[in-house]
């Protein structure tokens, strides 16, 4: 066992030096280094910094992931109240419904806003139609409202995990000691949930703040970091690699600070009141019922309703730009025209991500939960790194990295799955983890007791009690991985081309609008199917069983 | 065939000792029991022997074999756990079968084998169910059962009694004792509850941040503890502190909470400092005695049901435990008490 934990963690190092710091570092010195003489200089940090439009990006980034925030929230929180103390119709499904956001490709919500809302969007038109003037929703309110829409789970998730953590008789003595439910609320439930919400909300933050997708359909011209980044690095007409590295060495400062202050402050100001009985429904009024019901359903239907759209519009028939109200499949007969490939390329790149990811994640998620030591522990910090750096700043690493030398990866199909895996690590890590939380050490202790050798007990044991959990895991990462854009966008070939990238050039070429619908459309059902159907299963799992 | 011996085994956490030099031995197909407050090392030295805490210094021998460095799948112990560890993807068959799979036991014989330790644990019938539709008392036996199938060389119990409720404790813990006896099988077994540990034993050790503080049998543990620790952590006792006086040859004068209370032999020189050990049952009321007395204040009464537990303040103000059975001789609380004793009862322990 000694040796199966040395390999895992050695090896899991390994790779992620070479596939995480190594290229991180490079764009780091990248950023340091006059272009062509390769001298040490501060004068990419200072052109940023001198560039009015530079700080204009980090600054609009800025604001939108600090409102995507605070707009996730205010509307998280309150959902998260209701779904875990009202009993209103259809909580269950709508718990479901709710974490559906999260997986689905956010920059096909932001399109679903353009299509709706844009310049020759359905509601612009009909509004200007009958002379109502609308302005644009490009730009920052626009990005903001899908960040909010999309990432607000984020904050949902842990919040109402922390309101049903709390123990019925904590609020019971609140109330017993002559406190309204009210002032109950403001005094013991809310502060014990607080930490839970503030961590939910620097998530979202983060994620905002990495997000290329979003900006790069709503933006149009106005600069935001991820963007930028990408343009500077791969665009054509303005290319500057160097000025792309000072910007990702920025903006994972920024996540970095996030993730630190997430990590060191919150997550450790947990406050654990072991809940023995969850606390009960609120004996509500049947008004104060409805309105709880109303609001619920309405965020919910709020945040999927771009998705649904999108699946209507693509059943549209749009004539160039321009969408007409004619029933017909021409979107997905020009998406696929030619060649089945991208889609193909789409499903076979997140099953093998997904299988890799989840074979490495797990071994390492139990070492870090059950061996506690100065590897292991270094093991767990550098798992967590991916979480701080952009999908679009990894790939301009792992090209520069890999575009020459000993190692040429560029070009092909590993180099974009080994992009995935990084990312999708800590994931794998911390969701294994969770699941060996939940296995009492002394399970496996019995086993070896009675005659099991360790390594045996955990193949034939603890891997079994692990497998439905990392089951659920990897269908999340396939999920994920299949409407992946930030960083596909960097590395694909034309061989290798995914859905999203097809959808981005649609996007980018204007005359696409058609068939990017019909992209979104299949993105969402490959995204939402498999996760309502995790779904259904994990509910039937928890139900009585232990 | 198996006597346990422990030879000078230790081990610390960072600075904490955990257990220091532990010296003992169990003899074959006795059940010796670790017991002490939490923290004392009982558990760390249980898992010593088990295997899944390394030996620091020391040895531990199985008869003349030397077991400390074997790994821990290859002890031959059977080990139940506090929480009893059942295998929830398992079956109580597939539980109680799983050492005989890792022993690679012929599946003819298992069956046959699994069916009798069912049997033992009385749970015939039980094999298909799922460890979830089993209540507490099921889950410790299926425990028993999947170690006593593969007939472990000793047998090792971690406080396996602790997450029942009261009366199942009791009840399981004869059925433990017969099982043991019947097979004869040595086992160690650690608890912090005096009461299981003085019911179950042959011998117990008291343990006290990780060193001994007294090995016998419960008898003589109970009557003759050998320092306070023992005396109070054992049945409780009334320890009161007082400075020895006049020996008159058979007794010593002790002058203790505001009065003088007599102590067999000589205690100690006079004027030192000491400690009295007096137990609640070595008091009774009464009225007139030959034995001499103490004179207290009724401050609170218990009924306990079979006996009722008196407080009496001392003259000066020290409040002692007495029991007395029945409820006889009730006496109104704040009414004068007078207390008889044997000076022979009391244990002396030096004062610092």
């Amino acid at each position: 066992m000694k040796g199966f934990r040395y390999t895992v963690v050695l090896g899991a190092l390994a790779l992620l030096v070479l596939f995480l710091l190594y290229p991180l570092s490079l764009v780091l010195d990248a950023s340091l280094r006059v272009k062509g003489t390769g001298a040490f200089t501060l004068a990419n940090y200072a052109q940023i910094f001198a560039s009015k439009y530079y700080l204009n990006s980090i600054g609009n980034s800025l604001l939108a992931a600090i409102f995507a925030a605070i707009g996730a929230t205010l509307i998280g929180m309150p959902l998260a109240f209701c779904l875990a103390r009202i009993d209103m119709p259809g909580r269950t499904v709508l718990l479901t419904l709710a974490t559906l956001p999260l997986v689905l490709p956010s920059f096909v919500a932001a399109y679903a806003l353009v299509l709706l809302f844009g310049h020759a969007g359905i509601v612009t038109t009909g509004l200007r139609e009958i002379g109502i003037p609308m302005g644009p929703i490009y730009g920052l309110p626009g990005i903001t409202i899908v960040f909010v829409l999309t990432l607000y789970p984020y904050v949902l998730m842990p919040s109402i995990a922390g309101f049903r953590a709390i123990d019925v008789s904590i609020e019971e003595a609140a109330r017993n000691l002559g406190g309204s439910r009210v002032h109950a609320f403001r005094t013991v439930l809310l502060p014990v949930a607080m930490p839970a919400v503030l961590a939910g909300a620097l998530l979202v933050f983060i994620e905002a703040l990495e997000n290329f997708g979003v900006p790069v359909v709503l933006a149009e011209d106005r600069p935001f970091l991820a963007v930028d980044i990408f343009k500077l690095f791969a665009g054509e007409a303005d290319n500057n690699p160097a000025a792309a590295g000072a910007l990702s060495v920025l903006l994972i400062a920024g996540t970095a600070i996030a993730l630190v202050i997430q990590r060191r402050y919150l997550s450790r100001r947990r406050f654990a009141t072991s809940a023995r009985a969850a606390p009960p429904p609120l004996p509500l009024s049947s008004g104060w019922r409805a309105l709880a019901t109303v609001f619920s359903w309405g965020i919910v239907a709020l945040s999927l309703l771009p998705f649904v759209a999108v699946l209507f519009i693509s059943f549209l028939h749009f004539r160039g730009p321009v969408l007409t109200w004619q029933l017909a499949f021409s979107n997905y007969l020009t998406l696929l025209e030619g060649s089945f490939r991208p889609l193909y390329n789409s499903l076979l790149l997140a099953t093998i991500t997904a299988v890799v990811a989840t074979l490495l994640g797990a071994p390492i998620g139990y070492i870090v939960t059950r061996h506690r030591g100065a590897l292991s522990t270094g093991l767990d910090v550098i798992g967590m790194v991916p979480f701080a750096v952009s999908g679009t700043v990894l790939a301009i690493g792992l090209i520069i990295a890999f575009n020459s030398g000993v190692l040429v990866l560029t070009g092909g199909w590993l180099i974009l799955v080994i992009a995935y895996v990084v990312r999708k690590l800590p994931f794998c890590i911390r969701s294994s983890s969770a699941i060996v939380h939940q296995i009492e050490p002394s399970l496996e202790e019995a086993s070896i007791n009675l005659g099991v050798p360790p390594l045996r007990t955990f193949v034939r044991l603890t891997v079994p009690l692990m497998a439905s959990g990392l089951i659920g895991g990897m269908i999340l990462v396939w999920i994920t991985v299949a409407s992946e854009l930030s960083s596909t966008i960097v590395l694909y070939t034309s061989r290798w081309s995914t859905m999203t990238v097809r959808m981005y050039h649609f996007l980018e070429g204007g005359e696409g609008a058609g068939a990017a619908s019909a992209a979104a459309a299949i993105l969402i059902l490959f995204t939402a199917a498999p996760l309502l159907l995790i779904h259904r299963r994990m509910r039937r799992q928890d139900d009585p069983m232990l | 065939m198996t006597t346990i011996r422990l030879d000078s085994v230790s081990r610390s956490f960072g600075d904490v000792r955990a257990v220091d030099r532990f010296s003992a031995t169990v003899e074959d197909g006795t059940l010796f029991t670790l017991l002490g407050p939490s923290g004392c090392g009982k558990t760390t030295l249980l898992r010593m022997i088990a295997g899944f805490t390394e030996v620091e210094t020391g040895s531990i021998w199985f008869g003349d074999r030397r077991i400390d460095r074997l790994p821990a799948h290859r002890r031959n112990t059977g080990m139940v756990f506090q929480n009893y560890a059942i295998f929830p993807n398992l079956t109580v068959e597939g539980n109680v079968a799983y050492g005989l799979h890792a022993r690679k036991v012929k599946p003819g014989d298992i069956r046959e084998r699994v069916d009798k330790a069912l049997e033992r644990v009385r749970l015939v019938g039980y094999g298909p169910r799922w460890p979830h539709q089993l209540s507490g008392g099921q889950l410790q036996r299926v425990a028993i059962a999947r170690v006593l199938v593969i007939e472990p060389e000793v047998l090792l119990f971690d406080e396996p009694l602790s997450n029942l409720d009261a009366q199942l404790r009791t009840q399981m813990r004869v059925e433990i004792r017969q099982l043991q006896q019947s097979l004869g099988l040595t086992t160690i077994y650690v608890t912090h509850d005096q009461e299981e540990a003085l019911a179950i034993s042959d011998r117990i050790a008291i343990l006290r941040a990780g060193k001994i503080e007294q090995i016998g049998s419960p008898e003589e543990i109970y009557q003759r503890p050998q320092t306070a620790f023992v005396a109070e952590f054992l049945g409780g006792t009334n320890m009161l502190p007082g400075i020895a006086g006049r020996f008159d040859g058979r007794t010593t004068e002790v002058t203790s909470c505001g009065t003088t209370i007599f102590v067999q032999g000589k205690a100690a020189e006079a004027g030192q400092k000491l400690f009295l050990s007096i137990r609640p049952e070595a008091l009774r009321l009464a009225e007139n005695s030959e034995s001499p007395v103490l004179h207290g204040k009724l401050v609170l009464r218990e009924f306990l049901g079979q006996i009722q537990r008196l407080h009496a303040a001392l003259p000066d103000g020290t409040q002692i435990r007495v029991s007395t059975l029945g409820t006889r001789n009730v006496v109104a609380v704040g009414a004068a008490v007078t207390l008889a004793y044997d000076p022979a009862q009391i244990t002396v322990y030096p004062g610092q």
